[in-house]
C-alpha cells in the first residue's frame, strides 16, 4: 500500500531499511546519539514501545496481503491490487458457506454480513432454568466465552487500517433451557440445541435454547465460533444473523491422557480440556495412573503416590483433581479417572508387606520384563489378598466422589500377564482368577457406589472380552473400550455380542503411534503416525452387519500414550488430530478429509491458537493464504 | 566437605518428605497404617548407570537389588560423577571425572583472559558470559544454598584468529582441580582457538548439576561440580550442522535463538538457514526490498536485517557459523514476481501456477529464469547484503535442488533462449541450463567478495541430476562446490562422490530429516535410529547435518520435534562413537533434562521411569 508499494524504485526501499535500522538504534542507544528532529520523534514513539519484540519495528504499516472470495475460495492478492483490503479470517469467514468445527448436524443458515462487537458487549439473559445449579454454571459458562472473547481482541497485531465497520454493537444473549436440572454431562445427557441470531435495532440477539447445561453450553461455543479477530480492523467481527440447529451423532467423544508413562502438570491438563471444549468433545479419559507411577494422591490411600509418584512435585492433590473436573463440568466435560487394574501397577503398590496387608502387587519391576509384562516396569494385583479389593472400593469410592461421575466408571482391565500370576498360583487358571478379579472389583465398585453399579462399567478390551470369556461377562452393565484395530475379528465381536462400546482404534485413533520403539522391541501394532485425515476418515460403525445383536456404539476416543511424551509437547501432538476426532464423533458426515474440511480444520486451528493451545499446522502457511491452491 | 553438604541436604530432604507425609496422613486411617517414608534418592549402579532407591523393604521385589554404591541427591548429580562419561553430551575422547563434587554459585565464578590474545578477547569474554546463565539454569534460576568454594577459570587461547571456517581448530583441554589449601577450584582451559575454548566451557557447565531432583516440590537447590576432572576434545567431523526452514512456515527469531542454545549445548556448529524458498521471503534485502514486499506472509513476518546480523552475532558467540541459503533456481517463487513491474522482466516463472503437478514438487511453484540477464544482478544484490551481514569468509548455500525441467520447458522465453544457445531441448540442454544459471549465480557471488576484498569461497549446493557421477565433472567444479548429499543411506552417490574427490556434507533424508514421519510414505527416525548411522570417513566428508523442513510444523512443535534428536546426530558427529546406542542413553536422557533446564521444550524418549532406572528399559 502506501507506504509498501507506493516508492517503486530504490529510494522508497532504502527509506524502509533505514527506518527499521534507526529505530533498532533508538531501542538501544541513548538520546544523545541522535540529532535530527525527525529521530527525536521516532524515539518518543520507541520508548513507549520499548518492551515489544524487534517486529514491532513494522508497527502502523499497513497489511500487505488482501484477500477475495472467488469460486467459494479465498485469494490472496497483493494489496496494492485491489481497492478493498479484506483480511483473511474474515474473507474465510464470509467466504465459504461455514466455519464452524465441528460441522452442525442440523439446519444451518449464516449471515454473510458483519457487525463489529467487543467481548464486554456480551450480555447474558437466562429465560428459563430448570434449577439454580444449571443457572449458576450457565453464567460460568458465559463469563469463560466472554473471556475467550478478551483474549482474542488482545491479540490484535500490529497490521492495520482504519476500519470502516462502525461502532460496536451489543448482543444480548437469551438462554432457555427446558430439561434437566442437572448440569453434569451424563450417559442421558440431551446436548441438542437450537441457536439464532440476529440483529435488533441497534444490537443484536442471540436465542439459545437446549434441555441441559451441556447443550446450551454447546450452543454458546458455536455463537463464539462466529465471532473472529480481524486483524486489520483490529476489532471483533460477528456474523449478523445465523441459525444453528444441532446435536451429535455419539454421545461419547472423548479423549485419553496418559499421566502415568510421564507426568502432567494440571495446567496441561486443563489447556487440554479448554481444547476439547472448544469441538465440543465431552469426555476427559484420564488414564492417571500405570506401573510406571501413581500421581494421583487420594486421601483414602496416600501410600500409593508416596510410593508411585515419579516424585513428590509429580502429584495431583485432590484439589488438583476438584481443579480439574471444575474446569471440565463448566466445559459440559465429564472426568473419566481410570486407575488401571488388576495389571498396569508397580511399586505403587509395593508397601503391602511392610504396613502387615500382605503382597498387594506381585510381580512388581520384575525382570526380564518382557516376560511378565508388555512394557517395562512389571506388575500386577494379587487377586487373592483381600486387602487389595477393600483398597479399590476406597479409591474407587474417591474417585466417584472427586469426579461426580457416578454413572460411567472404567475398571481398566488390560494386558494382564497370565504368567505372572502362574508362578504365584499354579493352582488356579490365570483366566479364572482375572475372572474373580473382575468380578470382586465390581463389587468393590458397587460398594462404593452405595450399593449400585454405575450404569455403564468399561473394560479395556483383552483376552477376557474374547469367547470363551465374552460369555461370562455380563453386558448389562459392562461396556468395553475396544483398543483392538479395526480390522481385529476380535474387535467386531465384542460389538456383535451386543456390549455397549467405545472405540479407540489403535489403526485410527491411538495418537501415540509412528515414533518408533522406545524400549528394545518392535513398534507392535503401532505403526505409522495416524495423521488427522486418517483420524477423521475412520467411521467403523459403516460396517455393522451380520452379528447376533446391534451394535451398540456409544462414541470413541481418540488416545494418548504418553511412552514417548511429555509436557511441552503434549498440544502439538493432539492438536488438531483430536478435533478431526471430535467432528467425526460429532457430525460422521459421510465424507470423507475434503477441501472443505482442511479449511475449516485450517480454521479451527486458528481458535486453538487464539486459546493459548500449541496446535500444529495442517499445511504450509502458504497453503492457509491460498487454499484454493493447496487442494 | 562434600560429603557433609550431601548429608545436609538429604537430611532436610528427609524432613520435608517426612512433614509431607504426616500432613496427609487421614487423622482416622487405622486400618492401613503407613509406616514407610519414602526416599528420593539416586544411587550410582557400577556398570548399569543411576537409578532411583527405595529402602530396603522386606517382601518388596526389588529390594533385591545391588545396594552397593554412592547415593546422590538428583538423578542429574548421581549421572554426572557416574560412569566413564558422566553427563557430559556428546562424549568427549577422553575424561577422568571424579566421584567428588562441591557446591558452587556463579556468583562466585571468574574468568581469567590474560592468555588469550587481545584481537579475539572481546568474543571469548561474550562467551563467558553464557556460562553463568546456563548454571542457573539448572537450578531453575535460583541457587538456595551457600557456596563451598569460588571457582576461578583460566582460558588460554593460542590464536587470534576471529573466523569460524570448516578449517578451524575446535580441540580443547579442560582441568578442573579443587584446591583444598585455599579452597578454590581453578578450571584451566587450553584451545586453539575461542572456539575450541568455547567448547571446553561447555563441557564445564555439563560439570555440574543441581541437587533438586526433577520432581522435587521445594525450592532448595544447591550447584555441584565434579571436584576433579581432565577432558581432551576433539570433533570427529568438521561440519556438524542443523538445517531450519523458515519460509514454509515462518520461525520467530526468538524461536530460532532458542534452537541455536540447543546447538551450543551439542556443539553443533552450522546453522543452516534455510531461509527462503517458494512460499515465502522473509529475509529482508536492504538492496532489494520487494523480496518481503512480494514474499513475506505478512509485515511481521519478516527477519529485518538488523535482526538477522544480531542472529549471526548471537550464532557466533555459541560457536556456530551460520549458513545462508538463497534456493535458487527452483524453490523461488513468491518474493520474486515483482519483474514486469519493474521493468525487469520475468525474474521467475511458474510462479504459483496451478495445477501444480509437474512443474514443481509441491505447492507453491517457482523457479528463477535463466534465460532473463536481470536475475544474476539481482541475485548479486541480495548476495552483497548477505555478505554484508556474516563473518568472514561467509559461506553461501545456493540451494540447487528439485529444478524441474517442465517449468522452464513450458516457458517460452528459456525455450528461446535455450535455441539461442544451442541447447538441445532435452535434458541434456537443460542440465546445460541448469549449469549455466549456477555458474553465473557462482560469478555474482565471487563478484561480492571481490569487492568485500575476500579470496574466493567455496558454496555449497545439494545433491541433484547435476550432482551424479556422469554429470558433475562437466558442470561444478569441485574446488568451487561443496556437495550437501540429501540422497537415502542406500543411495552410492555420497560414496561416489568422494572418490571423485568432492567436500561433502550427508544429510541422508530417510535418516536425518526431522520432518520424516508425518506425511506421505515417510518414517519416523527416534534418536537411536538417528545415533546409529555413521558416516564414511574421509578428509572430503566434512560432515552431516539433520534438515528441518517445515512444512507440517512451526514453532508451536520445533522445539519437540527438533530435540532431542537433533542431539543424538550431535554426539555423531562430534565424537563418532563406536560404542553403542543403549550405552548413550543414559548420557542422552541428561542432555534432554539439561535442553530443558535451558528452556528447549524437547520430547520425551521414554516413560520417566525409565529416566529414572538407567538400563532397565533395554
Amino acid at each position: 500500500m502506501k507506504w509498501w508499494g507506493e516508492g517503486l524504485g530504490r529510494g522508497a526501499s532504502a527509506q524502509l531499511s533505514r527506518v527499521a535500522r534507526m529505530r533498532r538504534a533508538l531501542l538501544l542507544l541513548a538520546a544523545a546519539a541522535c540529532t535530527a528532529a525527525a529521530l527525536l520523534y521516532w524515539r518518543q514513539q520507541s520508548d513507549d514501545r520499548a518492551h515489544r519484540p524487534l517486529h514491532a519495528l513494522y508497527e502502523g504499516v499497513e497489511p500487505q496481503w488482501s484477500w477475495v472470495c472467488r469460486n467459494l475460495r479465498c485469494e490472496r492478492l497483493l494489496a496494492t491490487e485491489t481497492t478493498t483490503l479484506q483480511s483473511l479470517p474474515t474473507c474465510n469467514m464470509l467466504c465459504d458457506s461455514t466455519q464452524l468445527w465441528p460441522q452442525p448436524t442440523g439446519a444451518v443458515s449464516l449471515a454473510t454480513a458483519v457487525q463489529p462487537v467487543r467481548a464486554e458487549g456480551f450480555k447474558l439473559q437466562i429465560v428459563t432454568s430448570p434449577s439454580r445449579d444449571v443457572s449458576d454454571h450457565l453464567a460460568d459458562a458465559f463469563e469463560l466465552m466472554k473471556e475467550d472473547m478478551r483474549t482474542l481482541e488482545r491479540s490484535a497485531g500490529s497490521e492495520r487500517r482504519p476500519a470502516d465497520y462502525g461502532l460496536p454493537r451489543n448482543v444480548l444473549v437469551r438462554v432457555a433451557i427446558n430439561g434437566s436440572a442437572d448440569p453434569r454431562m451424563r450417559l442421558d445427557t440431551d446436548e441438542s440445541y437450537k441457536l439464532t441470531l440476529r440483529p435488533s435495532r441497534k444490537s443484536l440477539v442471540a436465542d439459545i435454547t437446549a434441555h441441559s447445561f451441556c447443550g446450551a453450553r454447546h450452543g454458546l461455543e458455536t455463537l463464539s465460533q462466529i465471532v473472529w479477530m480481524d486483524p486489520y480492523a483490529g476489532c471483533l467481527l460477528i456474523l449478523e444473523a445465523a441459525t444453528v440447529v444441532d446435536a451429535p451423532r455419539f454421545p461419547y467423544r472423548g479423549l485419553l491422557l496418559d499421566t502415568a508413562r510421564n507426568f502432567f502438570p494440571t495446567g496441561e491438563i486443563l489447556r487440554t480440556i479448554d481444547a476439547m471444549a472448544a469441538s465440543k468433545m465431552n469426555t476427559f479419559h484420564w488414564h492417571v495412573s500405570d506401573s510406571q507411577s501413581f500421581p494421583l494422591r487420594l486421601d483414602s490411600a496416600p501410600q500409593l503416590a508416596q510410593h508411585g509418584a515419579y516424585g513428590p512435585g509429580a502429584v495431583y492433590t485432590s484439589d488438583d483433581v476438584k481443579t480439574i473436573v471444575r474446569h471440565a463440568k463448566l466445559r459440559g466435560i465429564r472426568v473419566l479417572l481410570e486407575v488401571d487394574a488388576p495389571a498396569h501397577v508397580g511399586r505403587a503398590w509395593g508397601w503391602g508387606p511392610s504396613a502387615g496387608l500382605g503382597h498387594l502387587a506381585h510381580c512388581v519391576e520384575l525382570e526380564p520384563w518382557s516376560a511378565y509384562c508388555g512394557e517395562p516396569p512389571c506388575g500386577q494385583l494379587n487377586p487373592r489378598n483381600p486387602h487389595v479389593y477393600d483398597l479399590l472400593q476406597r479409591i474407587y469410592a474417591e474417585i466417584l466422589a472427586l469426579t461426580e461421575v457416578d454413572d460411567v466408571f472404567h475398571l481398566g482391565g488390560d494386558e494382564v500377564s497370565e504368567r505372572c500370576w502362574a508362578q504365584h498360583f499354579n493352582d488356579t487358571d490365570p483366566m479364572d482368577l482375572w475372572l474373580e478379579f473382575t468380578r470382586r472389583a465390581l463389587h468393590a465398585l458397587e460398594r462404593a457406589n452405595g450399593g449400585k453399579l454405575p450404569e455403564l462399567v468399561l473394560l479395556w478390551s483383552s483376552r477376557l472380552t474374547r469367547s470363551p470369556y465374552l460369555e461370562r461377562l455380563d453386558s448389562r452393565h459392562l461396556g468395553v473400550q475396544v483398543w483392538g484395530s479395526s480390522r481385529w475379528p476380535e474387535s467386531r465381536a465384542v460389538l456383535d455380542a451386543g456390549f455397549r462400546s467405545v472405540l479407540s482404534h489403535v489403526d485410527a485413533w491411538y495418537l501415540d503411534c509412528g515414533f518408533g520403539s522406545w524400549r528394545d522391541s518392535s513398534d507392535g501394532h503401532c505403526g505409522p503416525y495416524r495423521s488427522w485425515q486418517q483420524v477423521y476418515e475412520h467411521r467403523p460403525w459403516t460396517e455393522e452387519g451380520g452379528g447376533a445383536a446391534a451394535w451398540r456404539v456409544e462414541g470413541g476416543a481418540a488416545c494418548q500414550w504418553t511412552e514417548q511424551l511429555a509436557a511441552g509437547g503434549l498440544d502439538a501432538r493432539v492438536w488438531p488430530r483430536a478435533a478431526a476426532l471430535a467432528e467425526r464423533l460429532w457430525s460422521d458426515r459421510a465424507e470423507g478429509a475434503l477441501p472443505d474440511v482442511y479449511l475449516r480444520l485450517d480454521t479451527q486451528r486458528a481458535r486453538l491458537l487464539a486459546r493459548g493451545v500449541r496446535a500444529a499446522p495442517l499445511w504450509p502457511r502458504w497453503c492457509s493464504h491460498n487454499p484454493h491452491a493447496c487442494l | 566437605m562434600a560429603k557433609l553438604c550431601f548429608m545436609t541436604i538429604l537430611v532436610i530432604l528427609l524432613v520435608q518428605l517426612f512433614s509431607f507425609n504426616r500432613a496427609n496422613m487421614p487423622p482416622d486411617d487405622a486400618a492401613i497404617a503407613h509406616t514407610y517414608t519414602p526416599a528420593w534418592r539416586y544411587r550410582c549402579v557400577p556398570d548399569q548407570g543411576c537409578e532411583r532407591t527405595t529402602h530396603p523393604q522386606h517382601g518388596l521385589e526389588t529390594s533385591a537389588r545391588n545396594t552397593s554404591g554412592m547415593v546422590f541427591a538428583s538423578m542429574d548429580v548421581c549421572r554426572t560423577v557416574c560412569g566413564r562419561f558422566g553427563g557430559l553430551w556428546p562424549r568427549p575422547v577422553t575424561a577422568a571425572i571424579g566421584i567428588q563434587t562441591v557446591k558452587i554459585h556463579p556468583n562466585y565464578l571468574r574468568f581469567d583472559l590474560q592468555n588469550v590474545p587481545a584481537p579475539v578477547v572481546s568474543l571469548m569474554a561474550d562467551m563467558t558470559k553464557l556460562v553463568g546463565p546456563n548454571l542457573l539454569a539448572e537450578c531453575d534460576g535460583t541457587v538456595t544454598e551457600d557456596v563451598d568454594a569460588p571457582v576461578v577459570v583460566y582460558l588460554t587461547v593460542r590464536s587470534a584468529d576471529k573466523s569460524l571456517t570448516l578449517n578451524t581448530n575446535e580441540e580443547y583441554m579442560l582441568d578442573v582441580q579443587h584446591n583444598t589449601k585455599d579452597a578454590q577450584i581453578s578450571v584451566r582451559i587450553t584451545a586453539e582457538t575461542v572456539y575450541g575454548a568455547r567448547h571446553a566451557l561447555e563441557t564445564f557447565t555439563q560439570l555440574v548439576a543441581s541437587s533438586k531432583p526433577e520432581f522435587a516440590d521445594d525450592k532448595i537447590c544447591s550447584l555441584l561440580l565434579v571436584s576433579g576432572a581432565k577432558v581432551r576434545d576433539r570433533p570427529a567431523y568438521r561440519y556438524r550442522g542443523l538445517l531450519i526452514d523458515s519460509s514454509r512456515h515462518f520461525i520467530p527469531m526468538e524461536n530460532l535463538k532458542k534452537t541455536l542454545d540447543g546447538m551450543a549445548a551439542n556443539k553443533m556448529n552450522v546453522f543452516h538457514w534455510h531461509v527462503t524458498d517458494s512460499h515465502s521471503f522473509p529475509l529482508e534485502s536492504t538492496r532489494v526490498p520487494q523480496f518481503t514486499r512480494y514474499g513475506a506472509y505478512s509485515s511481521e513476518e519478516i527477519y529485518s536485517a538488523e535482526e538477522v546480523r544480531e542472529l549471526i552475532h548471537y550464532a557466533q558467540v555459541r560457536g556456530i557459523r551460520v549458513v545462508i541459503e538463497i534456493d535458487s533456481p527452483a524453490h523461488a517463487g513468491n518474493g520474486w514476481q515483482w519483474g514486469p513491474e519493474y521493468g525487469l522482466g520475468h525474474l521467475a516463472v511458474c510462479v504459483n501456477q496451478w495445477p501444480w503437478r509437474g512443474i514443481c514438487v509441491e505447492p507453491p511453484c517457482g523457479q528463477l529464469n535463466p534465460a532473463n540477464p536481470e536475475v544474476y544482478r539481482v541475485l548479486g544484490d541480495l548476495y552483497r547484503d548477505i555478505a554484508d551481514a556474516l563473518p568472514v569468509p561467509a559461506l553461501l548455500h545456493v540451494g540447487g535442488d528439485e529444478v524441474y525441467i517442465e517449468c522452464w520447458n513450458r516457458t517460452e522465453e528459456i525455450t528461446n533462449y535455450m535455441k539461442t544457445k544451442n541447447y538441445d531441448p532435452a535434458s541434456d540442454g537443460f542440465l546445460k541450463l541448469w549449469a549455466e544459471f549456477h555458474e553465473k549465480a557462482l560469478a555474482a557471488w565471487d563478484g561480492v567478495m571481490e569487492a568485500a576484498g575476500t579470496p574466493k569461497q567455496p558454496v555449497m549446493i545439494w545433491s541433484s541430476d547435476l550432482t551424479q557421477p556422469q554429470w558433475i565433472n562437466t558442470h561444478l567444479d569441485k574446488e568451487r562446490y561443496i556437495v550437501e548429499v540429501w540422497e537415502p543411506v542406500g543411495s552410492p552417490l555420497l560414496h561416489k562422490l568422494l572418490r571423485m574427490g568432492y567436500q561433502t556434507v550427508s544429510v541422508p533424508k530417510d535418516i536425518w530429516y526431522l520432518d520424516h514421519g508425518f506425511w506421505g510414505a515417510t518414517k519416523f527416525s527416534n534418536w537411536r535410529k538417528m545415533y546409529a548411522h555413521m558416516l564414511p570417513r574421509d578428509d572430503n566428508m566434512l560432515g552431516g547435518e539433520v534438515a528441518m523442513w517445515t512444512e507440517y510444523l512451526d514453532e508451536q512443535a520445533l522445539d519437540t520435534r527438533v530435540w532431542p534428536r537433533a542431539a543424538a546426530v550431535a554426539e555423531r558427529l562430534w565424537s563418532d562413537p563406536t560404542a553403542d546406542v543403549l550405552s548413550a542413553e543414559a548420557r542422552m536422557q541428561r542432555q534432554r533434562t539439561r535442553l530443558i533446564k535451558r528452556g528447549l521444550r524437547a520430547d520425551a524418549i521414554s516413560p520417566a521411569w525409565c529416566s529414572q532406572h538407567d538400563s532397565r528399559c533395554f
